[in-house]
């Protein structure tokens, strides 16, 4: 599936993290910042992987700001940024989360 | 102190949609004021209890101090409690140096004990990132448990809730004791707080067990007037105790308390002169005596606040239990009642409260009268029965010949105040039922009635009775 427009969730509150997905043709491309040590950019990455499998997006942009969110916090955030990129906000996929 | 009572539960999205109502609401104050520093405050709470009545308290209590910290700056807007659903959360808008800004915050957020509780996130029109900590070479904020670095700990779920819950309990209790502060004291109003501590206590009723007025309770061999007697015969003591402390002249606190137990000693014998071989106030005359020396200590040159007054009583009182049980097995007189439960149970009582700074007085009983409303005798019953419900009563303890007896003085006290405690018929009914339990079965709270006696004591001190 394609992302339809450039699309943004989260904030750049502590505990937060900020997604946004543009238009891409290269596969998943990540560029990602955090605040927290690099230990965790691995795991960043699956989780938010996961749910753009989930929806089957295989071509974006995906710039990450991390501000030190759990995992649980990604997840729901990447489901609404790929809602919004997808322009299905009224139809979320609850099973994702 | 559980700041989290009565606490609404918040779920993950409600949380991250308020995150997105911040960051919207500091857009538009952004562009409203695009010369000024806009500073977004919130308190920092882990789990999903986000606001009470007691963290909305400590978040008030935390503004005053951001306030003072940055009353150098002109303010253009101010819009400080916001009640959310995820907290109490507010905005300040200022003029002046954004990094001196930012320094005044991080100075309330190491400095004041609550400033741990907060997070102050500053910006301004130009700078599309907040100025964080670290753009400031200063480390990021520790974990409130282990003090590394908090993002790493949360990353790591490092830590359970409740000991988060812990840690935040027992940063709002010191915050609160040392908001409470004991003005410097004539050795008259001392001597007249003590004694309007055992005379309170014994006029107060319906007590379970306990000697008053209209029951003696438990208690065969003793009335009010005993009590009364006691009381007088104590008077001496008490200004013998301030007097030490005030002319006090050495560093090591526990040389001081030495002395003052051999003045209790002669205290004992006195109350057994004036009550005919009764024990009516030795509990009293052992925490009484503590307090009144550690506030004429404290007080000799201005007044003393709770936390400092804990303080100085766990240096007087410093080792002071092992030493104590120490020497029982050599020990040939009849063992005292506590100096048995020791052996028995290893329960340290009076004498561990005492080393620990008395906290059931000061983090329980105290905050909890002082918040207390209704007549001096609602409050006073109310107070009573919220110690019973977290004591280790080892009066009780002896009567009931063991410790499980805890237990059932922890439903008592839970039934109590879910009755609606002293402002209800039915709460005041249950305390007459309990003392005619108390008396057949032979039970009485005297561990409970002594803390009462201190608590009353410092009340009265800090004006609150």
């Amino acid at each position: 599936m394609e992302i339809k427009k450039t699309a943004i969730a989260g904030t750049l509150e502590s505990s937060d993290v900020q997604i946004m997905l543009t238009q891409g043709t290269d596969g998943i491309v990540f560029d990602l910042v955090s605040d927290v040590a690099k230990q965790f950019d691995d795991a960043i990455k699956q989780t938010i992987n996961q749910v753009l499998s989930e929806y089957g997006i295989q071509n974006v942009i995906v710039k990450v700001v991390d501000k030190g969110a759990l995992d649980m916090v990604i997840k729901a955030r990447t489901v609404a940024v790929v809602q919004r990129a997808l322009d299905t906000v009224g139809e979320p996929k609850w099973e994702v989360l | 102190m559980n700041v989290f009572a009565n606490g609404q539960s918040v779920d993950l999205m409600t949380v991250l949609n308020n995150k997105e109502w911040r960051s919207h609401y500091q857009e538009s104050l952004k562009i409203q004021y695009p010369t000024a520093i806009i500073i977004s405050i919130k308190l920092n709470i882990p789990g999903p209890i986000k606001s009470s009545p007691l963290l909305k308290d400590s978040y008030h209590r935390g503004l005053r101090d951001i306030k003072h910290d940055l009353k150098q700056f002109e303010t253009v807007h101010e819009q400080l409690f916001i009640e959310r659903i995820t907290g109490p959360e507010g905005f300040l808008v200022v003029l002046g140096d954004l990094k001196a800004v930012k320094l005044a915050t991080i100075s309330f957020e190491e400095k004041s004990i609550i400033g741990r509780l907060f997070d102050i996130d500053i910006m301004t029109e130009k700078d599309d990132q907040q100025l964080s900590r670290r753009r400031l070479g200063y480390p990021a904020r520790t974990c409130l448990i282990c003090d590394k670095d908090a993002k790493i700990c949360i990353k790591q779920g490092a830590h359970t809730l409740e000991s988060g819950y812990d840690a935040i309990n027992k940063i709002c209790t010191i915050y609160m004791k040392k908001q409470i502060t004991i003005p410097k004291q004539s050795q008259n109003q001392l001597v007249q707080a003590a004694m309007t501590g055992l005379l309170y206590e014994v006029s107060l009723n319906p007590k379970p067990g306990l000697v008053d007025p209209v029951s003696n309770g438990a208690h065969s061999d003793m009335t009010v007037f005993t009590f009364i007697d006691s009381s007088l015969a104590l008077q001496q003591y008490f200004n013998q105790a301030y007097a030490l402390a005030h002319d006090f002249s050495g560093d090591d606190l526990t040389v001081m308390f030495e002395t003052l137990r051999q003045l209790g000693v002669h205290a004992e014998a006195e109350m057994f002169e004036a009550t005919h071989d009764v024990n009516t106030h030795k509990g009293a005359i052992f925490s009484l005596g503590i307090l009144i020396s550690a506030i004429a200590y404290g007080t000799r040159v201005s007044g003393v606040t709770v936390d400092d007054l804990q303080k100085i009583i766990t240096k007087m009182t410093a080792g002071l239990v092992q030493r104590d049980f120490k020497k029982l097995y050599e020990k040939k007189q009849k063992l005292t009642a506590g100096e048995r439960q020791y052996q028995q149970y290893q329960l340290p009582g009076i004498r561990g409260e005492a080393a620990a700074g008395f906290p059931m007085v000061m983090d329980t009983a105290l905050p909890f009268l002082l918040k207390s409303v209704g007549t001096t005798s609602q409050r006073l019953l109310d107070t009573l029965m919220k110690i019973a419900g977290s004591i280790v009563d080892t009066n009780l303890i002896k009567r009931a010949g063991s410790p499980d007896i805890l237990k059932e003085l922890n439903q008592w006290s839970t039934m109590y105040f879910s009755l609606g405690g002293s402002q209800t018929a039915a709460g005041i009914t249950y305390l007459e039922k309990l003392d005619t339990e108390f008396v057949q079965r032979h039970l009485s709270i005297g561990g409970t009635a002594d803390n009462l006696i201190s608590t009353i004591f410092l009340a009265r001190l800090v004006g609150g009775i």
